[in-house]
């Protein structure tokens, strides 16, 4: 792929989600939150945790996380 | 910029949660209270009263790892753990919410968590797919996140109430996860490529984890009366799709107010 190229895919994904991140800034904020969101989903509905599991029991199920 | 996007995904996700915790407290936790009276009673007839095994074997997971101490800290939850909020109530030390917090309490904070969670999650695939929230956009996100994290696992595992009887909780913990990651996948192959093969493959990331099978109780005698439980996998599955579709539309109202003039 040309370098013209790659610099019109670049500005047409930027245009197209009218965020104003590059590529690159886009690509490192989208794996950080879904880092960060896989690790709190994680720890709320899954994590091996007696009192993470007590405190969040009821969202757990109401979520449809298995639990018991 | 990248900590703004980040802020706004939570911001959406801690709205989402308040609105899901009214939501719980109105139509889900009562059944969940209702469903504890009858946990503890014994199953007529049988001696082991509760649904899940009493004792079981480790998988294959824990057994043969090349990282035992890794293995272990990543496992997701041990039998020992399993039901403790029963366990509490009949006087184990273990457990416990956390901070002394009331049990309404604990229910708001991870409903908090859980929401802003989910609000990343949200966000970070709406960024790696170019895709974001939007007002457009938002309730088709919010739509497919509730197809593939709720609607679709349900199908192999549906939402259980406290004292169902369930297969080994590790298993079923692992083919959750992979039911909503590769329920994600197909939606998204669905979703946003025009090419017949990947339409085609989406659905067949979508069937493949029933094909498989969700792990299933050897035995399904439960204390706890069926009506409840129908109504409980209704009651859930609809205040989680109202949750995801508070989310996607706050989300995207979000990303479309604050995001766009940065």
């Amino acid at each position: 792929m040309s370098h013209a190229a790659i610099t019109e895919v670049v500005m047409a994904v930027t245009n197209a989600s009218g965020v104003s991140l590059s590529l690159n800034d886009r690509m490192i904020a989208g794996f950080l939150s879904l880092f960060i969101g896989a690790f709190l989903v994680f720890g709320a509905g899954l994590a091996n945790s007696s009192v993470l599991h007590d405190t969040a029991h009821d969202v757990r199920h109401s979520f449809g996380f298995p639990c018991h | 910029m990248i900590v703004k996007t980040l802020l706004a995904a939570i911001c959406a996700g801690l709205i989402a949660g308040s609105f899901m915790t009214a939501a719980q407290e109105l139509r889900v936790v009562p059944l969940i209270l209702e469903a504890e009276t009858y946990e503890t009673a014994p199953l007529p007839g049988a001696p082991e009263a509760e649904g899940y095994p009493a004792a079981h074997e480790h998988s294959s997971r824990a057994g043969g790892s090349l990282f035992p101490s890794l293995a272990s800290a990543l496992q997701l939850v041990t039998p020992a753990y399993a039901h403790e909020s029963a366990g509490q109530e009949a006087g184990h030390a273990d457990g416990g919410i956390m901070f002394g917090l009331s049990r309404f309490s604990g229910t708001l904070i991870a409903n908090l968590v859980t929401g802003a969670g989910f609000g990343l999650l949200l966000a970070g695939l709406g960024l790696v797919t170019s895709t974001p929230p939007t007002m457009r956009n938002g309730l088709v996100w919010g739509a497919l996140g509730w197809l593939s994290v709720h609607m679709l696992p349900a199908l192999g595992l549906p939402p259980e109430l406290p004292g169902f009887p369930a297969g080994d909780l590790g298993d079923r913990q692992i083919w959750w996860l992979m039911a909503t990651v590769l329920s994600a996948l197909g939606l998204g192959l669905i979703a946003l490529r025009k090419e017949i093969w990947a339409k085609a493959a989406g659905l067949g990331l979508l069937a493949l984890p029933h094909l498989y099978g969700a792990p299933q109780p050897g035995d399904l005698a439960s204390p706890v009366p069926a009506v409840l439980g129908a109504e409980f996998a209704v009651a859930a599955l609809a205040t989680t799709l109202a949750f995801w579709l508070v989310l996607g539309a706050v989300s995207g109202a979000i990303n479309d107010r604050f995001l766009n003039t940065a």
